[in-house]
């Protein structure tokens, strides 16, 4: 009885030192080899490294399946590596919070949509100014509405590899970036980018790389896109292509005409949709802006044989778009963005020219006879004259 | 200055002239407002104008209206103009003679102190002789550009392109014209230098025609002004000129249904652009 009565605590403490002494084990387990999943809660405040997701997740052919899709989760290191996230040590599990070791937690998303879906709103943690913009756009307005096809973040900017955009200390899109811009848009835009890769604009950038050209969010902006099909948009068209068309810093090299945004707003067309610009900017008008003539992603040279609007052929078959009725002459009615000069339009430069001395000379006669009047008026008052 | 000659009154403007003139005013004026802003359209005044009248679209409606309404009061002056001339045989008061441009030169040297008397003039006076004739070749002028503007597709059919635009700059520099002489000469002449009410009353007292048209009025105490011919002579010349006037007024109401309406210059709506599909993706949804 004694025996077993002294041997109790020893047998206590023996276990407590073993228990111990697994704790100690347990713990230094968890701390170096975290495969348990025991190990979770104890994990709880600790990010693992991105090493050790990469441990696992870049093995090729790491796939899942969500619904009927298949979700690729292998994870290039290098190209993680060269993304700006890695750059700016942002880790996997800044993005994928929810998961802290192995196995994950279950994915609830449907499909793998649903699953971008839930994962994007998290970018808004670092870019809340674009996360914001992009939730005013176009875009954003079509998910709304229920198409699930519309651009989230993550569409444009793969998380795991993209690169830096803009100068570090510029800010500004840097020329590798800005190349590559219409082929981000083209992965849902393909019809589009068809036609603009054949433009004077497209062909520029995509062949020579030259950066004077517009990409696509040049005009159409960037996070916070705007449907180009409102009245809003058409009717402020010649101003958004007068921002390059107007700057003879760009145009100089090219020998590009500065004058087309005045010479078209001094004509009937563009007096009209100016007019409604400034007055009425919702209303529609069916006056035409630059683009009806000049094109909208297919924009060629006015040169050009086949579209070219400088050909009057070409040219009248955009003025029969309104005017069906319109025959060869009327094509000459639109004075090309010229000023009236004697090598261009002669005629109506001469009809100014005409009124530039007509008007002062009839109105000048005028008030001179009508001052000769008051003055005799005057003297004849004051000499107490009757007057005739 | 006798009462007598204040009291007697001579007909100046029959009622039918004061509706031509008043229908001319508004007509006129109306053009005028609404040009402004097609001429000027980024100025204080013109938007003004412009959202008073409701855009620019309804802005040329309304100019397009009173255009329709002046062509219909140059041809009702024109079929009246020809009753006066070949029926009742006035005399032919408005043309313009060798002795307007003497009167003027001696006004004009009257005012600088160069000629010792006002000449004396008839009917009209070189002034309204010059105002009438200006009317004339402005409404010529203002109606032919605008014949080019409202119908350039039908136009361009016998005509070259350019003068499209060189009829909108003739427009717009006959109207500045137009505008700035109405209120330097007409102004001057019939409202400052004295307010002269006979366009709206109708009537000159005696001390009037004494003053501004002293040759008239000296016809009309002689008896020499323009005379009545008899009823029988009336009736003859009516017979004569009251067909061909008819004639004339189908042709001239042709010509002003013809200038509203020889084409639909373009469509009211155009077909948006629709150059592809929008979402096109090139791979499937990933």
């Amino acid at each position: 009885m004694r025996q077993i009565q002294s041997s109790r605590p020893r047998v206590l403490f023996r276990a407590s030192l073993i228990l111990l002494m697994g704790l100690f084990f347990f713990a230094y387990a968890v701390l170096s080899f975290p495969t348990s999943a025991q190990a979770a809660p104890v994990m709880q405040d600790e990010k693992p490294a991105d090493d050790f997701c990469l441990a696992c997740h870049q093995e090729e052919g790491l796939d899942f399946k969500l619904g009927k899709d298949v979700i690729a989760a292998t994870i290039n290191p290098t190209q993680f590596g060269n993304s700006v996230h890695a750059g700016e040590e942002v880790g996997c599990t800044d993005c994928h919070a929810d998961i802290s070791d192995y196995p994950h937690p279950k994915v609830k998303s449907k499909n793998a949509r649903d699953f971008s879906f839930s994962l994007f709103v998290v970018c808004k943690d670092c870019h809340e100014d674009q996360f914001l913009k992009a939730q005013d756009s176009v875009h954003q307005k079509a998910i709304d509405e229920g198409n699930l096809n519309a651009a989230i973040c993550t569409d444009c900017h793969n998380p795991h590899t993209q690169g830096r955009l803009t100068g570090q200390t510029s800010g500004e899109l840097t020329p590798s970036a800005r190349i590559h811009v219409p082929e981000t848009c083209a992965q849902c835009h393909s019809g589009i980018y068809d036609a603009y890769k054949f433009s004077v604009h497209g062909n520029a950038l995509i062949e020579e790389g030259n950066m004077d050209v517009p990409t696509c969010i040049d005009c159409h902006g960037v996070h916070n896109i705007q449907s180009p099909t409102t009245v809003s948009f058409r009717n402020t068209t010649p101003y958004l292509c007068a921002e390059c068309h107007t700057d003879a810093s760009i145009m100089d090299k090219y020998g590009i005409s500065t004058n087309v945004l005045d010479s078209y707003v001094a004509d009937f067309h563009g007096t009209t949709v100016k007019l409604f610009e400034e007055e009425f900017p919702g209303q529609p008008t069916n006056k035409p802006v630059c683009t009806d003539c000049h094109g909208v992603h297919n924009i060629s040279k006015v040169s050009n044989p086949q579209t070219g609007v400088a050909l009057k052929d070409n040219l009248l078959q955009k003025c029969q778009r309104c005017h069906p009725d319109a025959t060869a002459n009327f094509s000459a009615a639109w004075m090309s963005h010229y000023d009236p000069s004697p090598e261009h339009y002669p005629i109506v430069y001469a009809v100014n020219l005409f009124y530039k001395f007509f008007i002062p000379a009839v109105l000048g006669g005028m008030i001179f006879f009508v001052l000769t009047d008051i003055y005799r008026r005057i003297v004849n008052r004051i000499k107490g004259v009757k007057h005739a | 200055m006798s009462t007598k000659n204040q009291t007697q009154t001579y007909e100046r403007f029959p009622v039918w002239r004061r509706i031509e003139h008043f229908t001319m005013l508004l007509s006129f004026s109306t053009l005028g407002l609404t040009g402004l802003p097609q001429k000027y359209p980024g100025s204080t005044m013109g938007v003004a104008v412009l959202n008073f009248l409701g855009g620019i679209e309804n802005l040329r409606n309304i100019h397009h209206i009173a255009a329709i309404i002046m062509m219909f009061g140059t041809a009702w002056h024109i079929l009246v103009m020809g009753y006066s001339v070949f029926v009742m045989h006035d005399k032919m008061s408005m043309l313009p003679s060798l002795q307007d441009a003497k009167d003027g030169l001696q006004a004009l040297f009257y005012n600088i102190g160069f000629a010792k008397e006002y000449p004396k003039m008839g009917r009209y006076t070189f002034e309204e002789k010059m105002e009438y004739w200006a009317f004339v070749w402005g409404a010529g002028v203002m109606g032919a550009t605008g014949f080019l503007m409202w119908n350039p597709v039908t136009a361009t059919q016998y005509l070259p392109g350019e003068l499209v635009p060189a009829a909108k700059a003739a427009h717009g520099g006959e109207a500045v014209l137009a505008v700035l002489a109405i209120i330097i000469w007409h102004m001057y002449g019939v409202h400052i230098k004295r307010f002269n009410k006979a366009m709206f009353t109708g009537q000159q007292t005696e001390a009037e025609m004494l003053h501004e048209h002293p040759l008239e009025l000296a016809e009309i105490k002689a008896g020499t002004a323009n005379r009545r011919p008899d009823a029988a002579t009336i009736r003859k010349r009516q017979m004569i000129y009251f067909p061909i006037a008819a004639f004339l007024t189908l042709g001239m109401l042709a010509g002003i249904f013809g200038f509203i309406n020889a084409e639909e210059t373009a469509l009211t709506t155009i077909e948006p652009l629709t150059e592809s599909q929008i979402y096109v993706p090139q791979t499937p949804n990933p």
